[in-house]
């Protein structure tokens, strides 16, 4: 998965710094810099990064909302601070990066905030069910096992998993009881399909 | 919510009022309301109960990120034990009830083919939960039970008990889970209805029940599983 890691942060000793330790884990595809906080939303609206290192300096508290929602996916926020800095302020960030951190501090704060971030299987939460999928819902709570449904649609048990695990993911439902009481609700079947 | 660590001289009566979430915890430890201005330690040694028992389970029960490593090893098994059969009893006697009581008016008041369907479901999960809780009185409590009482004993090897934790942790299947489905099912597809604030309650509910049910599996992996495992090598 390709990864972004935006690092704004004024001072170019302490942007560099972060830039080479952060390219030395390994786990990101590309690393931009913002210099100046005035570049900051359009950097982040053009990359769409998984992360960003922020000096707070940067923006006030309903700032770092803002920045969150100009991303389609999840961005996690790390605060770079330099020294003591008021509580309010840290608690914002979901991590913070001291300035005074090692490197393998600053890795482990960076990897844990990655394993943070909801990968793929969130990124597309709402989108509604396709036909195939309505399909294979249908099936499935009128009580078919998973090589039925296979055999009916003429597809493989390994496609059959995996349409379940879309429509798991995208309904939020994942128990065959649960699916069914959606159906009805959607009139996909009806009551009598299911006594 | 609080994030705070609590300590055994924060008054009882303030742990509750600042979070209703340790309410559910008072019967499990026969603890009445009517605190007064008694300290957790006070309320304890009035109620006989290990003191630092309690706190172990308030701050697992408030604290998601606390994890009780340094503790575990001066639990006593004995409380632990009757510390889950409480709240297994409070789940069967109180609280499923009360949720059953509460979809059966919603399948009453919004006249639905869905609903009817939704109570169906809800009757095949209670099922799994009985099953689920009795496997652990009847099973895995016994068994954990039977060897605190070798330990004690000081017996060198556990007579004729055919079982190990291992099985336990295998067979520890996540019973909150399907709670989503009905969460999803009430808060996102089932379409708007007049029934006055009955759905609501069912998810306020449904949502203590889920974060009781979190936490009392916490407990079990977390707490009683470590224990059992070194009660298991001392005698192996």
């Amino acid at each position: 998965m390709a990864r972004t890691l935006i690092i704004a942060e004024p001072s170019e000793i302490i942007r560099k710094g972060l830039v080479h330790i952060s390219e030395s884990l390994g786990l990101f595809s590309s690393i931009k810099e913002v210099a100046c906080s005035s570049m900051l939303h359009e950097t982040i609206k053009k990359h769409n990064p998984q992360m960003v290192l922020l000096n707070p300096s940067f923006v006030n508290a309903d700032g770092l909302l803002e920045l969150k929602d100009l991303t389609r996916t999840t961005m996690m926020i790390a605060g770079i601070i330099y020294s003591l800095y008021d509580d309010d302020i840290v608690s914002m960030f979901d991590e913070v990066i001291m300035v005074g951190d090692t490197r393998q501090k600053i890795h482990r704060k960076i990897g844990g905030l990655l394993e943070k971030t909801p990968g793929k299987n969130r990124s597309k939460p709402s989108e509604p069910l396709s036909a195939r999928e309505l399909d294979v819902l249908k099936l499935l709570v009128k009580g078919l096992s998973n090589k039925e449904i296979s055999e009916k649609l003429f597809i493989s048990p390994h496609t059959v998993i995996s349409h379940r695990k879309n429509i798991t993911q995208k309904l939020n439902i994942k128990s065959v009881a649960g699916l069914t009481v959606y159906a009805i609700l959607n009139e996909l079947i009806s009551m009598d399909d299911v006594q | 919510m609080t994030d705070i660590i609590i300590s055994g001289n924060t008054k009882l009566a303030d742990i509750v009022m600042q979070d209703p979430r340790a309410l559910v915890l008072l019967p499990r430890f026969g603890i009445e309301l009517g605190l007064g201005d008694r300290t957790v330690r006070q309320v304890c040694e009035d109620k006989n109960i290990n003191t630092d028992f309690f706190m172990l389970m308030v701050n697992v029960f408030l604290n998601h990120k606390y994890f009780p490593d340094r503790r575990l090893k001066n639990v006593d098994i004995d409380m632990l034990l009757s510390y889950l059969e409480n709240s297994h009893r409070y789940y069967l006697e109180e609280k499923i009830p009360y949720l059953e009581n509460l979809i059966e008016e919603f399948k009453n008041k919004v006249e639905h083919p869905a609903t009817i369907q939704l109570e169906k479901f809800f009757r095949q999960y209670i099922v799994e939960v009985r099953e689920h809780l009795a496997y652990e009185d009847e099973t895995a409590f016994p068994y954990v039970a039977a060897l605190s009482q070798q330990i004690k004993k000081d017996s060198s090897h556990l007579a004729d008990i055919d079982y190990h934790i291992g099985v336990f942790e295998e067979r520890h299947d996540n019973i909150e889970e399907k709670l989503t489905d009905l969460k999803s099912l009430l808060v996102k597809y089932f379409p708007p209805s007049n029934d006055r604030y009955i759905r609501i309650r069912i998810l306020r509910e449904l949502m203590e029940f889920e974060d009781d049910l979190i936490n009392h599996a916490r407990i079990e992996d977390k707490v009683l599983i470590p224990i059992v495992e070194q009660l298991e090598k001392k005698i192996s």
